[in-house]
């Protein structure tokens, strides 16, 4: 479920918009979503927000309509600097994000097994921390996929 | 075995939703209920409650005010940081159900 082309290391970005943009250039450039999916990603942020609340390391999983994919994949990145998310669910509260799993995906029926083994990892306090002090892609890439 | 049927509400009806209803498939069946979810967005919730056979929501996005039924936020639950209280609220739920 994890490439490593997929996959931005101590991304720098002034906020999350902007994270959100050049993480969504990555899934375009592959081939994995429409040109119409970055603009529907951070629309649909500024209503629907997506970050995770969380004890640690923060995480959020921005992600749009099916209509602007074209085969699921999902982008990684960590951040060298945190950026603010509005946090799911309370939108009228931030909170400070590390990593991004940008989420396309164009059938959630189908793509069950990988959205459960995302909520495995995202509540694996240890594997975040081992991410954010990754220095490369391919070490991110390892600690994704060997983790269960 | 018992079953019960929720709602799960997220902003698209697709992803979070799909991951608040698989997640509690699985816990449930342990306890030997199981779940039956509809999927859907926070502009579906009047609608879908209207049409009745809901025994609560699971939702992770704001959803309109209404009081035919219980409506349970997910978003601990989804993340694992706040799963017990999200699990003691169901199982409120459930035990008023009986």
């Amino acid at each position: 479920m994890f490439e490593t082309a997929l996959i931005k290391v101590n991304l720098e970005a002034r906020n999350a918009y902007e994270a959100i943009e050049v993480l969504s250039h990555v899934l375009y450039e592959k081939g994995y979503v429409k040109d119409s999916f970055i603009n529907a990603v951070i629309n649909r942020e500024k209503v629907y927000p997506t970050g995770l609340p969380s004890s640690g390391v923060g995480v959020a999983i921005p992600h749009t309509d099916r209509i602007h994919v074209k085969q699921s994949g999902i982008a990684v990145a960590t951040l060298k600097e945190s950026v603010s998310f509005f946090t799911m669910g309370t939108p009228n509260i931030q909170q400070e994000v590390r990593i991004i799993f940008l989420l396309a995906i164009d059938n959630p029926d189908k793509q069950i097994a990988i959205l459960k083994k995302l909520i495995s990892l995202i509540k694996k306090e240890d594997l975040l921390k081992e991410m954010i002090e990754s220095k490369s892609e391919t070490e991110i890439y390892q600690l994704l996929n060997s983790s269960t | 075995m018992r079953t019960i049927h929720v709602l799960t509400v997220c902003g698209s009806g697709t992803v979070s939703s799909t991951m608040v209803a698989e997640k509690l498939k699985d816990i449930l069946l342990e306890q030997g209920i199981q779940v039956k979810t509809v999927e859907i967005k926070p502009t579906e919730v009047l609608n879908y409650i209207e049409q009745g056979g809901y025994d609560f929501i699971a939702y992770t996005t704001p959803i309109p005010e209404q009081d035919k039924i219980p409506a349970i936020n997910a978003v601990g639950f989804l993340t694992g940081f706040g799963e017990e209280e999200f699990l003691v609220e169901v199982q409120q739920v459930i035990n008023k159900l009986k």
